[in-house]
């Protein structure tokens, strides 16, 4: 018989594992902010940005949702966070700046500083 | 865009150091540790290319003192004076951290502040409620179980007894955060006291206040922690059952709701026998239809059984007899979003952080006119000030500050001799508001106080349940007094009339919300009667709001353009083409457009 907290460790393996396998690991991992204010600013235009991209064929990309992170004035946002980098986060991210971050950032490793929060 | 601007020129130095500021801190000598930072950045002429933020308690003190470089916020330890030459050295010339004093604590909270970037806004704040929020997928059960999700949970059921989880809520100090701030852990002890054969574990996710989304932002950012703290008391008190009330209006947060208690279900975390133990326990949810009295316990009791939800008398409390008449475990989101860190990091740990009387963090939204709005979640004993100025970045376009409103429609507003209270239950009641539930909104010199307070009492009598007399009519008395006032008809003596009803309703109301309507009110004539008397007395408004007691009129100015004459709905201008125009003031309704219209400044509102 496993106790709770050995079960709940289990879980937490498999779970670490499973995002593993959905690519956790990749270069670069891409987050859109998914709540109502963001979705109201506009983010699920952004995110089918960056869902059609990695159709397209942009590789080694994470995408993800996430919450709100509180920023509202600056949504919709999106985060790129790259191994041993520092963090990117971006503001107002229009359906066009997020093509624009797919060509620079993504395929280019340019970070696009005036749109950083 | 001008935000974005703003936020360049700061991020222009290239490292900022964030020192730990709290009591704990300082009596380890932070202070000398500042003075030696300044010193070593002088000697390397650094000083320009490096910004010093002060912070509150961060809440590590047995690590302390603690100094964060950023960006990449690398969190140093233990840190002495002797070891600041190496640190500048090596980090902020070299670029290269130094290893031995970076430390990499396992709690829960702010762990993921290297992620949130962006220090002005965050570097102030402390997350433990939103930990998670804006991190994790939180439509993936995975993302939370993977950050210790439902270690407090399962630690609760094999290390420890039902008892001892009451005494450490207890012991942590943590109170209500849905406004009323009663103990949490003695809500929980009353509850788990009561014998019977069945309990109730409630999540208020009502969220009435106008303006306010902590609630909605913590269970769309992060609904299992809201679940997980819920399930403990289950264990804590006895219960197999919670239900959580959420309003309709939240479509999208009862979406990840739902689908986290399925995945939950899936786990073997809701249902029977929860993780290999012998304690069952499961959750569902209940729709309210929005009304702000239902976020009242005993009246959302009432809903969730299908009646109208209209309050009734306390005692019998809800931990006696509650849902169905059994003895009822009633929090808010924001509570239970702390019980599996309180669990994890410890209530000794929470108990450092805040005041004397309020113990770890309060989410507020801030909004109206500050230059960052958002959801901020800072410890207790933080000052309206750095709230306003700090984190939210002061007041936009050089206007000045007037007043902060707190606790909405319950709550009043405080002028700037309050800035500098500290953010406590007691501290600010005692400044003539409330904590509330969180809603916090800036207002500058552009508002008038007369017509913000019309603005909440409408929302109240609106909201009345119409149980009480004084809440029901008294409301609506306030509001036609307050219109009169704000359109120019105020007569002497409406101010003590206003003082009177109101202190009528707040005494002879059965429910917290008549008992505290009248306060927006009787806060602004108590910090801003001289704008009360000039609508009375002088029919003027100094912040020009309210256009009843405006007049317009054409002045020597005017070219005879004719565009105020065309933008006017009421055909209230005259006047040939390249003449001076006149305002018939008879049929002027006073909407100020032809103000807005003219380009030469030739309209005069008074
Ligand atoms: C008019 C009125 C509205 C309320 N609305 C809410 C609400 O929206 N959310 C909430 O958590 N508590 C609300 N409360 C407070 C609840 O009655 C109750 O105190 C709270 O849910 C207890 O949880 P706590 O101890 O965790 O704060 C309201 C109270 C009143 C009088």
């Amino acid at each position: 018989m496993l106790t709770p907290m050995q079960i709940i460790k289990n879980k937490r393996a498999e779970a670490v594992h499973r995002i593993i396998g959905k690519g956790y690991l990749s270069t670069r991992r891409v987050y859109v902010g998914m709540a109502t204010c963001e979705i109201a600013a506009g983010s699920k235009d952004v995110m089918q940005v960056f869902r059609q991209a990695i159709a397209d064929g942009v590789t080694d990309v994470y995408l993800s949702q996430k919450g709100c992170a509180g920023r509202c004035n600056l949504e919709p946002t999106v985060e790129v966070i790259e191994e041993g980098k520092i963090p990117v986060k971006y503001g107002r991210v229009s359906p066009q700046r997020a093509r624009d971050i797919v060509e620079r950032h993504l395929k280019k490793g340019e970070v696009i500083t005036e749109w950083m929060i | 865009m001008d935000d974005l601007k703003k936020g360049m020129e700061v991020t222009e130095a290239k490292f900022k150091l964030t020192l730990c500021d709290g009591t704990a801190c300082i009596h380890k000598h932070s202070k000398e540790l500042l003075l030696a930072v300044e010193s070593e950045l002088d000697k390397h002429g650094l000083r320009q290319a490096v910004k010093i933020n002060l912070s509150g308690c961060l809440g590590m003190c047995k690590d302390g003192p603690i100094l964060i470089v950023n960006p990449g916020f690398v969190m140093y330890g233990g840190v002495r004076v002797e070891d600041v030459p190496e640190i500048v050295q090596s980090h902020l010339v070299d670029n290269k951290a130094v290893t031995r004093l970076i430390i990499s604590p396992d709690y829960l909270y702010n762990r993921f502040f290297r992620v949130f970037g962006d220090v002005d806004f965050f570097g102030r704040q402390m997350r433990i409620c939103l930990r998670n929020c804006g991190i994790i997928d939180p439509e993936n059960i995975d993302d939370y179980l993977a950050l210790r999700g439902y270690e407090a949970l399962a630690k609760a059921l094999e290390m420890m007894t039902p008892q001892e989880v009451v005494d450490e809520v207890k012991k942590s100090g943590l109170r209500g955060r849905g406004g009323a701030g009663f103990s949490t852990g003695l809500k929980w002890e009353f509850t788990a006291k009561q014998v019977s054969d069945r309990k109730y574990v409630i999540c208020n996710a009502d969220e009435g206040d106008p303006g306010a989304f902590m609630d909605r932002s913590a269970i769309e950012g992060d609904p299992h922690t809201v679940l997980e703290g819920m399930i403990i008391a289950g264990y804590a008190i006895g219960a197999s059952k919670g239900v959580v009330y959420i309003r309709a209006e939240y479509p999208l947060a009862i979406k990840r709701l739902e689908k986290a208690i399925a995945a939950a279900r899936e786990h073997n975390l809701l249902g029977s026998g929860i993780l290999g133990s012998n304690f069952d326990f499961d959750i569902e949810i209940r729709l309210g239809a929005g009304a702000f009295v239902c976020g009242e316990e005993t009246a959302l009791i009432h809903s969730i059984e299908g009646s109208r939800g209209m309050p009734r008398p306390r005692p019998p409390y809800p931990s006696v007899s509650g849902l169905f008449g059994k003895p009822t475990l009633i929090n808010n989101v924001e509570t239970w979003a702390n019980i599996p860190v309180i669990l994890l990091d410890g209530a000794d740990w929470f108990s450092s952080i805040g005041t004397e009387t309020s113990k770890g963090t309060k989410v507020f939204a801030l909004a109206g006119k500050v230059h960052n709005t958002g959801l901020v979640e800072v410890p207790m004993g933080t000052t309206l000030r750095e709230i306003i100025y700090d984190i939210g970045g002061g007041i936009p376009k050089g206007k000045m500050f007037k007043a902060v409103q707190t606790g909405g429609p319950s709550g009043g507003c405080l002028p700037e001799q309050y800035l500098d209270t500290q953010i406590d239950y007691e501290s600010l009641a005692k400044a003539g508001s409330i904590m509330g539930s969180g809603g916090m909104i800036v207002i500058d010199e552009d508002a008038c106080m007369v017509s913000l307070a019309r603005f909440f009492i409408e929302f109240t009598q609106d909201e009345s349940c119409g149980k009480c007399t004084p809440c029901r009519e008294g409301t609506k008395r306030m509001y036609d007094i307050l219109t009169r006032i704000t359109e120019g008809k105020g007569r002497p003596g409406d101010i003590e009339l206003l003082e009177r009803l109101g202190g009528m309703i707040k005494r002879a109301s059965l429910c917290g919300l008549g008992q505290s309507a009248p306060n927006p009110v009787l806060s602004t004539i108590k910090n801003f009667r001289e704008e009360y008397e000039e609508h009375i007395h002088a029919k003027t408004c100094r912040a020009g709001q309210c256009t009843a007691m405006l007049s317009f009129t054409v002045n020597e100015k005017c070219i005879g353009c004719g565009a105020c004459k065309r933008v006017c709905p009421v055909a209230a201008v005259e006047g040939a083409r390249r003449e001076k125009h006149r305002i018939l003031p008879d049929k002027c309704i006073r909407c100020g457009q032809c103000y807005e219209a003219c380009k030469f400044d030739a309209i005069t509102r008074a």
